[in-house]
């Protein structure tokens, strides 16, 4: 199933991607070019926080069935590590593509009021907290968990179980940082309750897609002996709630805007229906809802591999797309896609593409040192 | 061991011996093989050979199902029935739908799953299954595993079942006799529960009746009466003018209803009656004339009216020459606006009907100055 030969393949489409990456900035303007950075910060920060909760979910109810599976979600979680250079690069967007920062901001009726909160020294400030915690949270639940592995310390289980909870309060401080502060304050005028639940809808699934894809991968090679369609079984359950939650969350805040009608609100979805956005608006609920629901709605589809690989691909798609709707429109005019758009893919598909499959030859594939190994992999439905 | 043996129980200390036995007792094919736990058992279902129950595709069925069924009663009532414009939406707006549609969805999806499970799937009512009257149900119910053998016609061998199951390692055998099939729903059955229901909402209504009648203080309800609103033709405290009913704000127009007549008279002798002089136009003309019109200006139109000396006031005499040269459009107006002591008749009389009188008041001036060539022959 693995191909190792595919990698000097890697290598060269990241290294096209890198070229490309650069010509952006020289050729298509900073502004595209820090649109497409935040937008792979954004994706693969959420990403890896939403791997990470995971395994911050398992410590905190205690479940034993994704036990086995624990360590993916982990090794996906080691993307924090190259997503905060990234996201520290990415501060260099706040004076290009935040208006909040920029000096006419302090005579806008509305601006001047969070001039304080959307200035480039508070917005770094706590940018760099939110990747403390998130160092913080990384050493604990997977620096532990490594170490688990030669030292069979069962102390490390009652440790992170309550860590768990605190954990919580750090990823939702975390990813509320992510979704008003680099998403959202793109369009400040904008302002929606809900947001930062509905970032977090889309980094859990993407966390969850990658997961299932990471699970399904280790286990064309034989690598997670006892792993079977009772954890995957799981995993898809997960992948259909989570598709519906996000759906339920984005659709309720759309609805509630379009019946108030107030024009800060409601400008953002004009502007999200107007013109080809409608169809990518279309597009993202049919890719993001409608298709995954149906597929995954049988018994059979979520133990199923091969339409479970197919589903998680398709989410993770949707999840760049989901991204890609939320920040692309802040540049005016139509959709972008084009060659900056396409080296920015590759570049960092490609970087993630080599760094899992690096974190996955490394050490174990199972929590080999948790006490509760053997009792997940007993996990029947 | 009789022939109307229900089904034999093999009881089993430990749900290992169970799943073991279930291969032996099902390979004997002695009858249809189910098993009775104190708990789930993982793959249990497997190895009685159950299949897939239909329910979860029943359920997707009537979700989508309900999803249609409401779509297309709020799209009915919105956007054909009775659209009305709210919040400067467009009637047929999907997007409030929404809700509506996924609640009636889950009412579909989960009364399918509720009464198709134990109506449809576990055939109930079925009073007393006779594994419940059984010996060992105490057990089954606690800590053992019990694996029957049910009969499936009358060729079961209830001696043969058992001995099939002390086989497979059952460490009690029980027989149980067939359960009681006869029909519920007799005669004496239907006619003492609607005889209770009967009894029930008389003793209940009766009780109430009384009860309020005496203690009129002990509503059972009040909410309902009194709730604070705005009621018809009442007054109320709440608007400054001490009103429950507030007139229209000034300049409201009716949907469909555009004001006419609403500049100068002269302005208005171009109007056209839009209506056609028809057998049932004139009708409504004369009635709305012997209503409104007659008591000033008369039955003929002349000005001599049953009020008119009472007055003394001069009403126009219609048939003069000046009105009969009077163009439609100034007679619409002034009946709009009323002339001179003549008052407003806009509130009494709706467009059509102001139109109908005017075809009237056109009559009755030919009447009264017939020329020979409306002399006709009627045939009889």
């Amino acid at each position: 199933m693995s191909q190792p030969k595919a990698s000097p393949l890697t290598y060269g489409a990241v290294a096209l991607g890198a070229v490309g990456v650069i010509a952006t900035y020289l050729a298509a303007g900073p502004q595209r070019f820090w649109a497409n950075w935040v937008m792979w910060f954004v994706l693969i920060f959420t990403m890896a926080l939403g791997a990470l909760f995971i395994v911050a979910l398992e410590h905190l109810v205690n479940a034993k069935w994704s036990v086995p599976i624990r360590r993916i979600p982990e090794r996906i979680a080691s993307l924090l590590l190259p997503a905060i250079p990234i996201g520290l690069i990415a501060l260099g967007a706040l004076p290009v593509l935040y208006p909040g920062t920029r000096p006419e901001a302090a005579h806008h009726p509305i601006l001047a009021g969070k001039a304080f909160w959307l200035s480039i020294p508070f917005f770094s400030v706590r940018t760099l907290i939110a990747f403390a915690l998130v160092v913080v949270g990384l050493t604990v639940l997977v620096g532990g968990s490594l170490k688990q592995d030669t030292s069979r310390d069962p102390a490390f289980n009652i440790k992170a179980r309550k860590f768990a909870p605190a954990f919580m309060a750090i990823f939702a401080l975390v990813i509320t940082v992510v979704a008003f502060d680099w998403v959202s304050g793109l369009t400040p005028e904008w302002y929606s309750d809900i947001f930062g639940v509905y970032i977090f809808a889309g980094a859990f699934l993407s966390g969850l897609a990658a997961t299932a894809l990471s699970v399904l991968y280790l286990q064309g090679q034989d690598r997670l002996a006892g792993v079977r369609g009772d954890h995957l079984y799981n995993l898809g359950g997960f992948l259909f709630a989570f598709t519906v939650f996000w759906s339920y969350i984005g659709f309720a805040q759309y609805m509630l805007m379009w019946y108030a009608n107030m024009p800060d609100e409601v400008i953002y979805y004009k502007v999200r229906l107007a013109g080809m956005w409608r169809y990518i608006t279309i597009a993202l609920g049919a890719m993001h809802f409608i298709l995954p629901f149906f597929v995954l709605v049988t018994r059979d589809a979520k133990q199923d591999p091969r339409r479970l690989r197919r589903v998680a691909f398709l989410m993770l798609a949707a999840h760049v797309l989901d991204i890609y709707w939320l920040i692309f429109p802040i540049l005016g005019g139509g959709p972008l896609l084009s060659w900056p758009e396409l080296s920015f893919a590759l570049f960092f598909i490609g970087g993630i593409v080599l760094w899992l499959r690096a974190a996955m030859e490394k050490g174990e594939d199972m929590p080999v040192g948790d006490p509760f190994l053997r009792e997940g992999l007993e996990f029947r439905l | 061991m009789s022939e109307t043996s229900y089904s034999v129980l093999g009881l089993f200390d430990t749900p290992d011996a169970l799943m073991q036995a279930i291969p032996k007792v099902r390979a004997a094919k002695a009858g249809t093989v189910e098993a009775y736990t104190p708990y789930p058992i993982h793959g249990i279902d497997d190895a009685l050979g159950l299949r897939r129950s239909p329910l979860g595709g029943m359920v997707l069925v009537m979700g989508v199902l309900g999803a249609i069924t409401a779509f297309g009663f709020e799209y009915w009532i919105s956007a054909i029935d009775y659209p009305i414009i709210t919040g400067g939406k467009s009637p047929s707006s999907w997007e409030a739908f929404i809700p509506i549609m996924f609640e009636v969805t889950v009412l579909f999806a989960t009364f399918t799953a509720g009464l198709g499970m134990l109506l449809l799937l576990n055939r109930l009512p079925f009073f007393g299954h006779p594994v419940l009257s059984s010996k060992s149900i105490k057990g089954i119910t606690r800590d053992r595993f019990a694996l029957a053998i049910e009969a499936e016609d009358e060729s079961f061998d209830a001696a043969a079942a058992a001995r099939i199951l002390q086989d497979a390692g059952a460490v009690e055998v029980e027989v149980l006799p067939a359960p009681d099939r006869s029909p519920f729903l007799t005669s004496t059955y239907i006619l003492r529960t609607l005889g209770g229901i009967f009894v029930a909402c008389v003793v209940a209504g009766t009780g109430i009746y009384t009860l309020t009648k005496w203690f009129p203080l002990l509503r059972p309800m009040v909410n309902m009466q009194d709730q604070p609103r705005l009621n018809a033709q009442k007054a109320s405290t709440f608007f400054k003018d001490g009103r429950g009913m507030q007139a229209p704000v000034k300049g409201t127009v009716a949907r469909g209803y555009l004001p006419t007549a609403t500049g100068t008279q002269d302005a208005s002798a171009s109007l056209v009656n839009p209506l056609p002089r028809t057998k049932e136009v004139f009708a409504v003309g004369r009635k709305a004339y012997l209503n409104r019109c007659e008591v000033c200006h008369g039955a003929l139109g002349n000005g001599v009216g049953s009020l008119t000396a009472a007055y003394g006031a001069k009403p126009a005499n219609l048939q003069s020459q000046q009105f009969q040269d009077y163009p439609d459009g100034k007679m619409y107006w002034a009946i709009v606006n009323g002339k001179n002591a003549m008052p407003s008749h806009a509130a009494d009389l709706n467009e059509s009907q102001r139109w109908a009188v005017i075809h009237y008041v056109r009559a009755l001036q030919r009447a009264q100055n017939a020329k020979d060539a409306d002399l006709k022959v009627v045939a009889p």
